[in-house]
């Protein structure tokens, strides 16, 4: 009997630490949400010397561009303003840390957060909205590319200063076209198809396209269509209340050309995420590939003259398609931390962060945009763009899309975009029909979006 | 007269306060507010803002997906443990006798202990990738192993028991030198072949040890986090979402406390029932 109690206690301690690790953030009180609607002043009076920090998502390359740029500022600045830069993980890490550390109301005094999580950071209330910096300091807001700021701004304001942004495109290795005999580079993902026994046989591809199964290329594919993801106006009317590509048919369009390379065998299931092809294509495997500009540096180095290397514009959907491509990757923003000091800090690092000057260097270290278009200016950029052509596609796609293909905002985005993935890769492995995958996605994420609005109110 | 008595009343408390203390503040607080933001949905501040019984629980049992959960949870489960418990068995035995070069054997067997399951998965990332990995190199094969949903479990399971083994290793180690040598020296003038004596001796006199492996892999299996975070991510599909994953998603991807707060109390039911049934077992299977 001793030994049944014993025993049954042993067991009991043995499992449950398996459970303190699951509810040990969400205690104190969110102090920080009543803050921002109390009045913020920034002071025009010279910074005093001060220490802000700043958290990024910026690795490898990226990572060691915009620590140049922190440290060319705490030299150069001549205010006494020390920037402390933190690498925090991948994107998605950055902005669960934070939820984490806003939670605790220790989080930094500026944030680099990605495209979607834009309605998740204006709807936290921990955030200065960058319109209201730019407009204390009257600074020229026409100095950012419209396409790019479009994106950021809702209801007339600009929340967060862009920064690092990007667009997909298409990337191609010329060698395999030209021995194909292919002259005109496809536009759209039934182009693809056409051309993908000529590449195979007698181009010598390996594959026709590595595909990564990437939400955002889902995301853009509904841009090309001109058609919106979520309700709402595309959710930045107001907060969506459901998802939209489900019930305007732009979701099924998309997956039935994706499932069409599939089942050929044109475009083979390459893996998750936005550099999953770029392996296969770098290896001089696959002929295409479909991702960020901002992987252009990496997929020189990586190619390193083996093949040259084209540039295209993201592929449409169907051929009569007329829409753009919207903007991905990061901006800053700047917390409500309740001291003026830091705030005019901040602003000041922004505003070397956005100057031309360092745009155009980081343009060049890293292969985003810069924001700025007077960086088109700076002999960085033009150095940079005779070096690596390429990149004016990129330039060029941007400017030909619209404000209108700004890209949809949604509070659950992060997890709306992993369902995304998940259905897709479901539908490719099992053969599944665009249909089935399409309802699920709408299904999954609605309820997501139903919760959450029922509980954030 | 009084004073004493009371402080001897009270001193064996005041021992016990800082492990209790301890206990409190990161077993038994925790335990209790996930039971209690188990009955609640939480907002994206994870607090818990509407009261819902066991409604996260039923959501839970009418979702395909935990259900895939926890089937893709024990089919890992059973890979892990019998792998890793073999693997640390024959490195055990094999390396039970002296011969030049032991030390370097032994810890080779020991050693993957010591690597992180993250930095071990990111290593497997770059091995198992399709058209660059060293593993479709050398069997000149074009396998996604880790896209693919048919390997993918697989791939991930055999990395964490290979992780597992090298622990399992030392305790199997540890549990064959305490087996007297005179019963071997005894059953060879009885004239016992190898496998008998490994079927008689080696095999009884692991038993408590083995028994304490068995238990400490499965709840170790259940908790292998760090591989499928940097592995699969749960995919394809959900085919690698163990519990341990969804529950992580749920709760500090999706901010979704209450759900993730019902997972885990029903995976600790799960690991206790399991465990529970293990102490009983071990009445009949071990040899003290």
């Amino acid at each position: 009997m001793k030994k049944k109690a014993l025993s049954f206690l042993m067991a009991a301690i043995m499992v449950a630490g398996m459970l303190s690790g699951c509810s040990t953030q969400t205690g104190s009180e969110n102090i920080t949400e009543s803050q921002t609607k109390e009045d913020i002043t920034t002071s025009a009076a010279p910074v005093a010397s001060t220490t802000i920090t700043f958290w990024h998502s910026m690795g490898g390359v990226n990572g060691e561009a915009i620590n140049a740029l922190v440290e060319k500022f705490n030299k150069e600045n001549t205010s006494g303003i020390t920037v402390e830069a933190q690498y925090q993980g991948s994107y998605d890490d950055a902005i669960n840390k934070l939820k984490s550390a806003q939670i605790g109301n220790m989080g930094a005094d500026l944030v680099q957060i990605y495209d979607i999580g834009t309605r998740f950071m204006i709807d936290s209330g921990w955030v200065i909205p960058m319109q209201k910096l730019i407009d204390e300091d009257k600074w020229d807001i026409n100095q950012v590319e419209p396409n790019i700021a479009a994106y950021y701004t809702v209801g007339g304001t600009l929340y967060s200063m862009p920064f690092n942004s990007s667009t997909p495109i298409l990337y191609y290795n010329k060698d395999m076209f030209k021995k194909a005999g292919i002259t005109k580079v496809p536009d759209s993902l039934p182009g693809i198809d056409r051309i993908g026994d000529d590449l195979l046989k007698k181009g010598g591809a390996g594959e026709v396209i590595s595909l990564g199964i990437y939400g955002w290329f889902f995301e853009q594919f509904t841009c090309k269509q001109q058609a919106h993801y979520a309700d709402s106006g595309n959710g930045r009317e107001a907060a969506a209340t459901a998802v939209d590509f489900d019930k305007n048919g732009a979701g099924v369009k998309t997956l039935t050309a994706w499932k069409t390379l599939s089942d050929k065998g044109y475009a083979p299931n390459v893996g998750r995420g936005g550099d999953a092809g770029l392996a296969d294509f770098s290896a001089g495997k696959s002929a295409i590939t479909l991702g960020s500009t901002a992987s252009l540096k990496q997929i020189l180095n990586d190619v390193n003259g083996k093949f040259e290397v084209g540039t295209a514009y993201f592929p449409k959907v169907s051929d009569d398609d007329k829409g753009g491509v919207s903007i991905g990757g990061g901006s800053l923003w700047a917390l409500n931390n309740n001291d003026v000091n830091k705030q005019s800090a901040t602003w000041e690092f922004i505003k070397f962060l956005v100057s031309p000057e360092s745009q155009a260097y980081w343009n060049s270290q890293t292969g985003y945009f810069p924001i700025t278009t007077a960086a088109h200016q700076e002999p960085v950029f033009k150095d940079n763009i005779s070096k690596f052509p390429q990149f004016q596609t990129a330039i060029d796609q941007l400017h030909d899309s619209t404000p209108q293909s700004a890209g949809a905002l949604l509070s659950i985005f992060p997890e709306a975009r992993q369902t995304v993935e998940t259905e897709i890769e479901n539908m490719i492995n099992n053969k599944g029909t665009p249909e089935a995958a399409v309802t699920k996605m709408g299904e999954s994420i609605n309820k997501s979006i139903t919760d959450y609005n029922l509980l954030n109110k | 007269m009084k004073l004493k008595n009371v402080s001897r009343y009270l001193s064996p408390y005041v021992y016990i306060v800082p492990a209790i203390a301890v206990f409190v503040l990161f077993l038994f607080f925790p335990f209790i507010k996930t039971i209690y933001l188990s009955l609640f949905k939480t907002n994206k501040m994870g607090q818990a803002k509407l009261f819902v019984g066991g409604g996260n629980y039923s959501d839970l049992f009418s979702s395909a997906s935990f259900f895939n959960s926890l089937f893709v949870t024990a089919i890992f489960v059973l890979i892990v443990v019998s792998v890793s418990m073999l693997l640390g068995l024959i490195t055990a035995i094999l390396c039970n006798q002296s011969f030049p070069g032991i030390r370097i054997f032994s810890t080779a067997y020991a050693l993957p202990m010591a690597i992180a399951s993250s930095s071990a998965a990111m290593i497997f990332k770059i091995m198992l990738h399709p058209t660059i990995g060293i593993i479709n190199k050398l069997l000149g094969l074009h396998t996604n192993w880790i896209s693919d949903p048919r390997y993918a479990l697989v791939c991930v399971a055999l990395l964490s028991a290979w992780l597992n083994s090298g622990i399992n290793f030392l305790y199997f180690s540890a549990g064959l030198s305490n087996i007297d040598n005179t019963l071997y020296e005894r059953a060879s003038v009885d004239g016992a072949n190898s496998a008998q004596k490994f079927f008689r001796l080696t095999l009884p006199g692991l038993s408590p040890i083995m028994f304490y492996t068995l238990v400490v892999n499965i709840i170790q299996a259940f908790q292998a986090f760090g591989q499928v975070k940097v592995l699969t991510m749960g995919g394809p599909g959900e085919s690698t979402n163990l519990i341990v994953y969804s529950i992580y998603r749920d709760a500090f991807f999706n901010y979704r406390f209450g759900s993730a707060a019902a997972q885990s109390v029903i995976l600790f039911m799960v690991i206790m029932i399991l465990t529970l049934c293990m102490f009983h077992l071990e009445k009949k299977g071990v040899h003290y």
